[in-house]
């Protein structure tokens, strides 16, 4: 096959992968965008594996049959509130392919280096390939051919580019490691630091750029080792320093950051679609990385650098009143008198595997004619869209799940609120005490409703440790106890 | 008379009402005494409470000096207190500095208020009072429909030749009477009241659907439409109906003329400020209806909600249906609304006299004397702007809605961030072009050629993603994460090199990529697909 076909089933390829990334904008083409990934997913690899030099066909294949039937057991096992988790381990999958893609190039080259010294040449030299012996040419793989090929300054680009990938696919890789410990709670969730903190992170990162530099020198492949080491060190501090609120954010910086690895590995293959493809997952990964922290109010650099920013400006303003408990009867007789109830489900919905018990009080309000419907914070969760999934997975319909700009208005008009398993994302003290941690950051005004129930496992204040008035509230109930026993006691008593 | 010699209090004179048939009297003893307290002499003309059962004597024991004539009461009067609408020789009898409280229908009464705006005299019109909590004290149309709403049940008693509960006597079994109330305002409620505490079986209507649980608690029955309408909501116009759709009206006839052969009083009060009546009651509603029925129609005074409804007048229809279109209702009971009248007034006075040293302050920052007044100062001040505070609290709530800007404003707003846009987009563009360029000039075009498919790349996803819906952000993540493993190509690449090293690292960053792509994919599936739709 000519290369001409391969570059043309990659701009195919690229296409589909437009198309699905764009298919995502709504529900129903979103099912639709999912093929068209997969179709452009399949043309790129078989039109690489048909491509020029290519000869480990079995191996290659075989490989990613082994692949397909252990991504086809993570995919259908995994339960809907750990996807978090499988999106932060699949992450770390990428990083590490780009750190090896990487290391295979720097080899590579020096092979490469070593063929043409042994021919008494100088690779990258002006004619120098062309003055290989055929005999040496004719069994070197396409790789090796491509790089055989460049010029002098082609190779030094070459280089950048692998240090970038492997660098930034190390980072990706531990990274992703440990937000998968801590959103699986292997990992502890509190933001830690070892002594020295954000220096450390910075040492690291100036190290890497110093044996950047003595590679690009020819320092030879101990430094680039080195360097891979120091990124694995930032991506696990980097990580472990942030709490487990800002999870959304990491999740999604490393979704990018995988993404800028896969383009940069592009670069220095000088393979198109890797860079398109990378682009795309880059910027995605960006986006939402800015949708998130817009949706805490935070600059990225803050979340970043971990924990809730710098010390509030002066003391928070002290809560009044008390939490006022409730039992499963009044929360019922609440909801019976109601006729339009707005539920605002957290990470501790998720927590308790609540949602299939939410879905089924939702069915049994909405039969009676209520007006039930779901709000949801952009950063409610620990992954961006998560709650979301959850709940269409217990089938509530994705109609009446509406985002915090929708139905933030509605809040007034409301009968009954329920808030379950969610905490900052409905603070008040966000709106009202200028010196509160949060403030700014917009939140769902439940308080505004007639009547608040507050489903929670005790009267601590959860991860990000900011006391919530809305507790306190006058129209505020405290209904104690696990979401799921707690919701599935509403049951029989709503009728 | 010397009760004004040496005496600089300010008198409050109450007139005969002079229109035909008119009972009531704007001041009753007991409100003069509270009057007083007030620091105000009080006046009246003599017998204006005659009609109302209250006699010269009583005024004069409560301290009310009592004029001959409704000439020498006017000139007396610093504040004149009257019930029903000044008639043009009372307008021309106002001075300057003087104060009226009264009903006045400034909608209707331009050249009331022209007139008693050029004698300078200010005008508090009872109409007026906005409907706001702290003002309901004052709200006289409140207290005069409630009356309206008894007496309307009263009045339909007469004309009804039936019980209106149900009884076993030894006679023979009563059914009960089937009371039907259209329009559940005050004067509605009040019907309802009445009609049920006499043992009928009583059902109310209304457009707002949110007076269904008022209605229930009167123990009536909520007559319910079958309709899904969004009503304006009732805390903007005040607590009062807006016009409903021509479709709702069908259904509402439709369902009324089902009811029409059962019932055998209706009572209807419905009406829609500034509007005429609403023909809720058909003729041939009428035509249905069984002989000796009754309709009480509340909304003669606009038109009536009943198509035979005569003003101030009762009519039987052909077939025996009495239409009574009274609409003096709360004149009927003079005593009673006489009392509640007067303490509106009295309560008037209590607002525009904060210090309770009979000197009245007309704050016209205040939002209940401001709407309520219609000329101050030589200035029609009718209409008034919207009161700052919501008549209905309970919905009320609603944040602030986003301020109307004129178009102007708009467009000035929109060309102001045009322009920044403008300005933020040439800035990027400038420093990035200005980047590329720098990048091209040492980097050869090999590289170049990959760094614009980098570039085009970029902007594509960003435009692409912006565009994904919120609540699919996970499956996006999941999406993007299966296509990164693209970087299999790169493995893929490599796997047929000589080197061992390099085939098997290229081997497992092939079979890892392998697992993303597949489990990404197949995950991305499964979560789309619970996605339903209700």
């Amino acid at each position: 096959m000519e290369f001409g076909f391969t570059t043309a089933a990659y701009v195919v390829a690229a296409i589909l992968f437009i198309f699905s990334l764009g298919g995502l904008s709504g529900q129903e083409s979103a099912k639709r965008a999912v093929w068209y990934g997969i179709v452009g997913m399949a043309i790129a690899v078989l039109a690489t594996l048909i491509g020029p030099g290519q000869v480990f066909w079995p191996l290659t294949i075989m490989l990613i049959i082994l692949g397909a039937i252990i991504g086809y057991q993570l995919a259908t096992r995994v339960q809907m509130t750990q996807m978090p988790e499988l999106v932060a381990i699949m992450h770390s999958l990428v990083g590490l392919a780009a750190v090896f893609v990487g290391f295979n190039a720097d080899i590579m080259i020096n092979q490469m280096e070593a063929l043409f010294a042994s021919n008494d040449l100088v690779l990258g030299a002006e004619g120098a390939y062309a003055s290989l012996p055929s005999e040496v040419k004719e069994p070197l793989s396409s790789f090796g051919t491509l790089i055989a090929k460049k010029l002098a300054v082609e190779v030094t680009i070459l280089k950048v580019e692998l240090v970038l990938g492997i660098w930034i696919g190390a980072v990706t890789f531990t990274g992703s490691v440990i937000a998968y410990g801590k959103l699986a709670g292997k990992v502890d969730t509190s933001a830690k630091q070892l002594p020295g903190g954000h220096a450390l992170n910075a040492g690291a990162a100036g190290l890497s750029l110093l044996f950047t530099i003595m590679y690009l020198a020819g320092s030879g492949s101990w430094t680039l080792v080195l360097l891979t080491l120091l990124a694995l060190f930032i991506g696990y501090h980097l990580i472990m320093g942030i709490g487990g609120a800002d999870m959304p954010v990491v999740v999604s910086m490393l979704n990018s950051y995988s993404g800028w690895a896969a383009a940069a590995i592009g670069f220095s293959l000088g393979n198109d679609l890797l860079i398109v493809v990378g682009a795309l997952v880059g910027s995605s990964g960006a986006i939402l990385s800015y949708i998130m922290c817009k949706a805490m109010n935070r600059s990225f650099v803050s979340v970043i650098l971990g924990g809730w920013g710098g010390a509030a400006a002066g003391e928070q303003q002290a809560v009044e009143g008390e939490q006022v408990a409730i039992d499963a009867d009044g929360v019922a007789a609440a909801l019976n008198d109601a006729s339009s109830v707005i539920i605002v489900p957290g990470y501790g919905m998720a927590v308790a595997q609540a949602q299939q018990a939410v879905s089924e009080l939702t069915n049994k309000m909405r039969a009676k004619g209520k007006e039930v419907r779901f709000a949801i914070h952009p950063v409610a969760g620990r992954l961006p869209g998560h709650m979301n999934v959850l709940l269409a997975e217990a089938k509530v319909p994705y109609d009446i799940v509406l985002e915090m700009d929708e139905i933030n208005e509605d809040f007034p008009e409301t009968d009954v609120v329920i808030v379950i398993g969610s905490n900052d994302i409905v603070n008040p003290a966000a709106q009202d005490d200028p010196n509160s941690p949060i403030a700014g950051m917009p939140v769902l005004e439940v308080w505004k409703a007639k009547q608040v129930f507050v489903s929670k496992r005790g009267q601590g204040t959860g991860y990000s440790g900011i006391e919530n008035p809305l507790f306190f509230k006058e129209n505020t109930r405290m209904f104690y106890g696990d979401a799921k026993d707690s919701v599935s006691k509403l049951l029989p008593l709503v009728e | 008379m010397t009760t004004t010699s040496g005496d600089d209090r300010l008198k409050i004179g109450t007139p005969k009402e002079v229109l035909d048939g008119e009972n009531r009297v704007a001041m009753t003893p007991d409100s003069a005494l509270q009057l007083q307290k007030l620091g105000y002499e009080c006046g009246i003309e003599a017998g204006a409470g005659h009609a109302a059962g209250f006699s010269d004597k009583d005024y004069k024991d409560a301290g009310v000096s009592v004029h001959k004539t409704a000439a020498a009461l006017w000139k007396a009067s610093d504040i004149v207190a009257k019930v029903r609408v000044p008639t043009d020789a009372d307008v021309k009898r106002l001075r300057d500095g003087q104060t009226l409280i009264s009903f006045f229908n400034p909608a209707e009464n331009e050249k009331g208020l022209e007139t008693a705006a050029k004698k300078g005299a200010t005008v508090v019109a009872m109409e007026m009072v906005p409907r706001i909590s702290r003002a309901q004290k004052m709200d006289a149309l409140s207290s005069m429909a409630n009356i309206a709403g008894y007496r309307a049940v009263i009045e339909a008693g007469n004309n009804f030749g039936r019980f209106f509960t149900g009884q076993v006597t030894a006679a023979g079994k009563v059914p009960p009477a089937k009371v039907l109330v259209v329009g559940a305002g005050v004067a509605g409620l009040a019907a309802i009241g009445t009609s049920t505490s006499l043992g009928a079986i009583t059902y109310a209507f209304d457009v707002r659907p949110e007076v269904a649980e008022q209605i229930e608690s009167m123990g009536a029955e909520f007559v319910f439409l079958d309709f899904e309408e969004k009503q304006t909501d009732g805390a903007l116009t005040g607590g009062y109906a807006s016009p409903s759709s021509p479709e709702f009206q069908a259904k509402q006839l439709e369902k009324f003329r089902e009811m029409a052969p059962d019932i055998d009083i209706v009572i209807t009060t419905a009406l829609i400020p500034g509007r005429p009546a609403p023909k809720l009651w058909t003729k041939d509603m009428v035509e249905m209806m069984k002989p000796g029925s009754v309709v009480i129609d509340l909304a003669a005074e606009r038109g009536g909600n009943c198509d035979l409804t005569v003003m101030d007048e009762k009519i039987v229809s052909d077939n025996g249906v009495t239409i009574v279109g009274y609409t003096d209702f709360p004149s009927r009971m003079a005593a009673q609304s006489s009392t509640l009248y007067a303490t509106n007034i009295r309560h008037m006075m209590t607002d525009l006299t904060p210090e309770k040293d009979g000197t009245p302050v007309h704050d016209m920052e205040d939002d209940v004397i401001r709407g309520s007044t219609v000329t101050h100062a030589g200035e029609v001040t009718y209409p008034p702007p919207p009161p700052k505070v919501n008549a209905i609290a309970q919905q009320a709530k609603k944040p602030e809605p986003p301020k109307e800007l004129t178009p102007e404003e708009k467009r000035e707003a929109e060309t102001a961030a045009f322009k920044k846009q403008t300005i933020n987009q040439v800035t990027l563009l400038g420093i990035g072009g200005f980047l590329l360029l720098a990048v091209g000039l040492v980097a050869p075009a090999s590289f170049m050629q990959h760094f614009i498919v980098f570039v085009l790349s970029v902007f594509v996803g960003f435009q692409v993603i912006w565009n994904v819906s919120h609540s699919l952000h996970t499956p996006l993540m999941a999406v993007t994460n299966a296509i990164s493993s693209i970087i299999i190509l790169g493995a893929v690449i490599q796997i047929g090199s000589s080197s061992v090293i390099i085939t098997i690292l290229a081997a497992l960053a092939v079979f890892m990529a392998a697992i993303n792509i597949f489990g990404g994919f197949l995950v991305t599936r499964r979560m789309l697909a619970m996605f339903q739709k209700s």
